[in-house]
Formats: structure tokens, sequence, C-alpha cells
């Protein structure tokens, strides 16, 4: 029997590759989600609301200080806890166990996701001159506008670096994933590694493909970058623009 | 959800228990994840030939995958590895895996945290440095370093926040820490209260996080107090 076997990483290759589905699944829905959700945070913060701020902090700060696989655990068997007692005290049916757990992991992540996400999206509309929107309001926008047209674009396009961290900061936490029973790639590859006792080759085959996945998505949203800040490129240099515009026009 | 107050005590004492292996795990790994860091750092700041394209590697493997396929890579893959080369560690202590696995992750994330606080100085600060008369160890020492330091602190202490966290992982190769106890109560228990016994352990992990935070910001607080005097 050869120490390292190849043959067997590439034979299970296809089973782990099952696995890849989850993982984007819960990256993209957490992120979206997570998104709204952070945003709404963020305002939640930005405009310092009353007792919703204190706790928008004191969710924040949780979140942050405590580890993703207690936060999934303590979800994970916390659902059954809180379907209790709804079930005691209003009369109603719910029953943990029929929850996929796919669905536990998308709400789970979404919630953790969103505190950072909360945070990111806070900075950026922060980092917003503030004469934007004073400039935005003097021309007779109402604030929802003045943010949705004027503040949001530019709070975004200076998020979007971060955005992209936390994306790719998901796609690893997703190995966590197997806290609430979902098999997702590194959860298939233990399973094998533990039948076969291949461990290095299916770790292995989890790592690269983990890395695979976090490659492409960095390509993806250094790209999204370079098309959000194009009108920089055009602010350059307005004496290139000058003469380009005089050549058209001789 | 009534328990009484001797119940969450009870818990709470139980998980306490384990935290000075947690915070071992923590502060053992943190030191040599700095030694590493400063290796890599320097590495890639002098592009040395070679290492610096291993360096370049290292940091994109750890940072680019999860901490948990590297904590099994190490403790499932490496003795099965230096087989090959009929070296058996398969007997060794699981802890020298796990910190092993803490070093090597947290490492990375240090060496670019030091790069780029040696970056933000700035080239002028050396130039003036080596200009008085000040030999390249010694600017690097008297001049570099402690702003470099002032700089990097602040990510430091998010590192060391992150690196807590993560040794909530260890009980995944059948490490006892806080996360490790866990079955051992729920065993007396005959697994009822499993929720309870996690809402204990974020509140542990919860305020030992604050503390780190607290320690970091008066390190900092001192720190530009004795600049402010400087001046």
């Amino acid at each position: 029997m050869a120490v390292i076997d190849l043959a067997f990483a590439i034979k299970h290759l296809p089973d782990v590759l099952k696995g890849v589905p989850a993982t984007l699944a819960i990256t993209i829905i957490a992120m979206i989600c997570g998104l709204f959700s952070g945003l709404l945070i963020s305002f939640i913060r930005i405009f310092k609301l009353p007792v919703l701020n204190q706790g928008a902090v004191l969710f924040i700060s949780f979140i942050r200080g405590t580890p993703l696989i207690v936060q999934l655990y303590m979800f994970y068997y916390g659902l059954p806890v809180l379907f209790d007692y709804l079930n005691g005290r209003f009369g109603l049916q719910f029953n943990a166990d029929n929850i996929h757990p796919l669905y536990i992991a998308f709400i789970a992540y979404t919630i953790n996701t969103s505190a950072y996400q909360a945070e990111i999206m806070r900075g950026a509309i922060q980092s917003v001159d503030r004469g934007q929107m004073e400039a935005a309001l003097s021309i007779g926008m109402t604030v929802p506008q003045a943010l949705r047209r004027i503040i949001m674009p530019q709070a975004f396009r200076t998020a979007l670096p971060d955005l992209g961290n936390t994306f790719i900061h998901l796609i690893k936490a997703t190995s966590l994933a197997f806290a609430v029973k979902v098999m997702e790639i590194l959860a298939i590859s233990r399973t094998i590694a533990n039948d076969g006792y291949r461990f290095l080759e299916m770790y292995l085959v989890a790592a690269l493909l983990y890395w695979l996945l976090s490659w492409i998505f960095e390509i993806v949203f250094t790209k999204l970058e370079q098309k959000v800040s194009r009108y920089e490129k055009a602010q350059q240099s307005p004496v290139k623009r000058f003469y380009s515009v005089r050549q058209l026009k001789t | 959800m009534n328990k009484d107050l001797n119940y969450w005590l009870d818990l709470f004492i139980k998980v306490l228990d384990k935290l000075p292996l947690t915070l071992f795990m923590m502060i053992v790994s943190l030191f040599f994840a700095l030694v590493i860091a400063v290796i890599v750092a320097v590495i890639r700041i002098k592009h040395v030939r070679i290492l610096s394209g291993l360096a370049a590697l290292y940091l994109s493997f750890t940072r680019s995958t999860p901490l948990l396929v590297q904590i099994f890579l190490i403790y499932f893959g490496l003795p099965q590895l230096l087989l090959v080369f009929h070296i058996d560690i398969n007997h060794w202590n699981r802890l020298i895996f796990v910190i092993a696995a803490f070093s090597l992750h947290t490492g990375s994330y240090l060496a670019e945290i030091m790069r780029a606080a040696y970056q933000a100085v700035g080239k002028e600060q050396l130039e003036a440095a080596l200009s008085v008369g000040m030999s390249y160890p010694q600017a690097i020492r008297r001049i570099i370093l402690p702003q470099a330091f002032v700089i990097a602190l602040p990510n430091i202490g998010n590192q060391a926040i992150e690196l807590l966290k993560d040794t909530s992982l260890a009980f995944t190769i059948g490490i006892i820490d806080i996360m490790g106890q866990v079955r051992i109560i729920l065993g007396n228990n005959h697994g009822i209260g499993i929720f309870e016994v996690y809402v204990v352990i974020s509140i542990v992990y919860w305020i030992i996080c604050i503390f780190i935070e607290l320690i970091i910001n008066v390190m900092e607080g001192s720190v530009r107090k004795r600049r402010a005097l400087l001046k």
C-alpha cells in the first residue's frame, strides 16, 4: 500500500465536488441577506435610533466577540428550545427537526455576517464627505433620495474591497457548517478520509478546492472593483482629457 | 428555561475549569506566530530570492483555506506524510499539532500586518536616520520599529482576538478545552441542556474578547501618551 495514494484522491474528487453547491449556496445567500440586514443595522447605528442603537451595539459586539462555531451550535440547539417555548405559549406546532440543515445554515451565517457587514457599511457611509449630503439636500432632494442617489453609490464603492474580503471569509467559514449538519466540502472529505484512512489525500483535495474558490472570487471582486472605479480613471488627468477632446474637434 | 442560579453557576465553573488550556493555546500560538511573522515579513520586505516565492505561497495558502482544513492537514496529514521518510510522530501530544496549526495560520496574517506597518512608516524616515550617521540596524531598531509597532498594534490586537476565537476549533481533534468540556458536561447531564452550555461558553469567550480589547486600548493609550510627551 502506497503511503500517499493519489488515485484514491482522484477517485473521490467527484464526491467532494458535490459539496461545492452547498458551500457556494451558504456563502452567496448569507452574503446577500447579510448585506441587507447589515445595511439596516448600519442605518440604526448612523441615525442613532434610541434603544435599537444600543441593541445593535450589543449584537455586533457579541457576534464579533464569540467564535462562529459557538454561534452555530447555539443556533442549532437553541432553535428547538425557542420552538418549544413558542409552541407552549401560542399553541403552535413548529418542529425544529423538520427544517432542512441548509436553511438553518443560511439563517445562522446570515446573522453572523450581518454584524460584520453592518460595521463595513457604517464605515463606508460615514467616509462619504458630509458636503455630498448637504449638496444633495440643497438642490431639493429628500433624505431618502439623497441616500439612494448620492451617498449609497459612493459608499458601496468604498466598501467593495472589504465586502470582497467578507465574501472570501464566508467561503472559508462554511467549513464549520458541519456543526449544523450540512454536508459541504470539508464534511464530505472528512467522511471519505475516515472511511478510507486516507487523511492527507482528502484534506489536500479539500484545501485545494477552497484555495481555487477563494482565488476565483478574488478575481471576480478585483474585476468588480475596477469596473466601479472607472470614473476615477476618467477624473485622473484633466489635461489628458482636455487634449483628447481637442483632438476630436480638429 | 427557568433554571435556578446554582445550575448556571455550576455550568460556569465547569467551563471556566478549562479556561487555562484555552488561554495557554492562545498565548503560546501567539508567541510562535509573532516569530513566524517577523521571519516572513523580513523575507518579503528584503525580497530574498526563492524564499520570497515560498513565503508568498505560504501566505496565499494559509489565507485562502479554512483553518479547520489546516488543522486536519497538520494533525492527520503530516504524520502520514512523515511516515514516508520513516519518521513516526503519531504519538506526539495533540497540543503540539494544534499549536503548530494556529501559529502558522495567525503567523501569515501577522506577517502581512507587519509588512504593511513597516511600509507605512515611510522611506524618508530611514533615509533621515541614515543621513544623521546611524547604521542600518540602528535605524531599524531606533526609528522604524517603534513607529511600525504603533501602527501595527491595533491590528495585532484584532489578530489576538481572532486567535482566541480560533482556539474554539481545537476540540475537533479531541482537545478538552472550553469547547471540549461540552461533551463531559453533557455526559453528566444525560444530554439535557446543551443550549445552556453553549450560552455559557459564548459568554466566557465574549468576556475574554472584551478583556483583550481593553488591554490593547490601554497599551495604545500609553504608547501614544509617551509619543505625545516626546513632542
